[in-house]
């Protein structure tokens, strides 16, 4: 019998088989959206014991990598939900900060609490399409709708972007950002 | 919106938000077999509610037993 009709009637070696050979690309989606290993490794197990217990939704014939990756996109966009805007996300570099290295963090800080203030959506939308480059198809998929929606949820996360860096005194011009005096 | 104003949004997300590693770096189904093992499958709260609901008209109406053990 093959591997996902087994896993579609409960086998908990098929489970275990499918789980070993996913484990990394499901991680692999959930830290390039979450930006944090720990949490990324949390959540791929949240969505690996979540396929487990959903195995008799799942038809046999269907994309197992893509059901999973809808799970795991649905659990990371739970998590941004919950997560404070003002929790940082860089690791702080060792030794002492330099003047322009303090302007640059507190910039980039600036910048990463603008992007948490957005609607989980359109983050989840922005981070993949516009700092991972990902194709918008295999985002739409993962968030369930349609391309066009997710290049609409760019470009709203965008502009609304644009206007809280202007309000913070951001200005986003390529390779130098600066705080506006 | 234009063009550029795009490309430089795109520019200071990647400045502000560094490569992540992808790779992962143990392997997480010990992890699962242990949460399956402690969050066994529930009995959803509507089946109780059921069940009791249930329970309670054949308590109080038992001649409905009869009635539903031919219906079946």
């Amino acid at each position: 019998m093959e591997l996902l009709q087994r896993f579609a009637l409960g086998e908990i070696d098929a489970f275990e088989e499918l789980a070993r050979q996913f484990q990394g690309d499901i991680y692999a989606w959930i830290v390039r959206i979450v930006r944090d290993p720990g949490i990324a490794e949390d959540l791929t197990v949240e969505t690996l014991w979540r396929i487990c217990r959903a195995h008799q939704q799942f038809r046999p014939d269907g994309n197992f990598a893509a059901w999973a990756r809808r799970i795991a996109t649905n659990l990371a966009l739970d998590h941004l939900r919950r997560r404070r805007p003002e929790q940082s996300l860089l690791a702080e570099p060792a030794g002492a900060p330099q003047p322009d290295h303090l302007l640059q963090r507190e910039t980039r800080e600036k910048i990463q609490q603008a992007f948490r203030r957005l609607p989980a959506k359109l983050q989840v939308a922005a981070m993949l399409a516009l700092v991972e480059e990902q194709p918008y198809d295999e985002i739409a998929a993962a968030l369930g709708t349609s391309a066009g929606a997710v290049k609409l949820r760019v470009f709203r996360a965008v502009r609304i972007l644009r206007k809280q860096l202007n309000h913070l005194r951001v200005r986003p011009s390529g390779k130098d950002m600066r705080i506006g005096k | 919106m234009t063009e550029h104003e795009d490309r430089q949004i795109r520019e200071v997300l990647k400045q502000s938000f560094p490569p992540v590693n992808t790779e992962l770096r143990r392997d997480l189904w010990p992890a699962v077999l242990r949460k399956l093992d402690t969050h066994p499958a529930r009995v959803p709260w509507y089946d109780w509610a059921l069940l009791g609901l249930s329970a309670s008209v054949f308590l109080f109406f038992p001649q409905l037993i009869l009635v539903f053990a031919y219906h079946l």
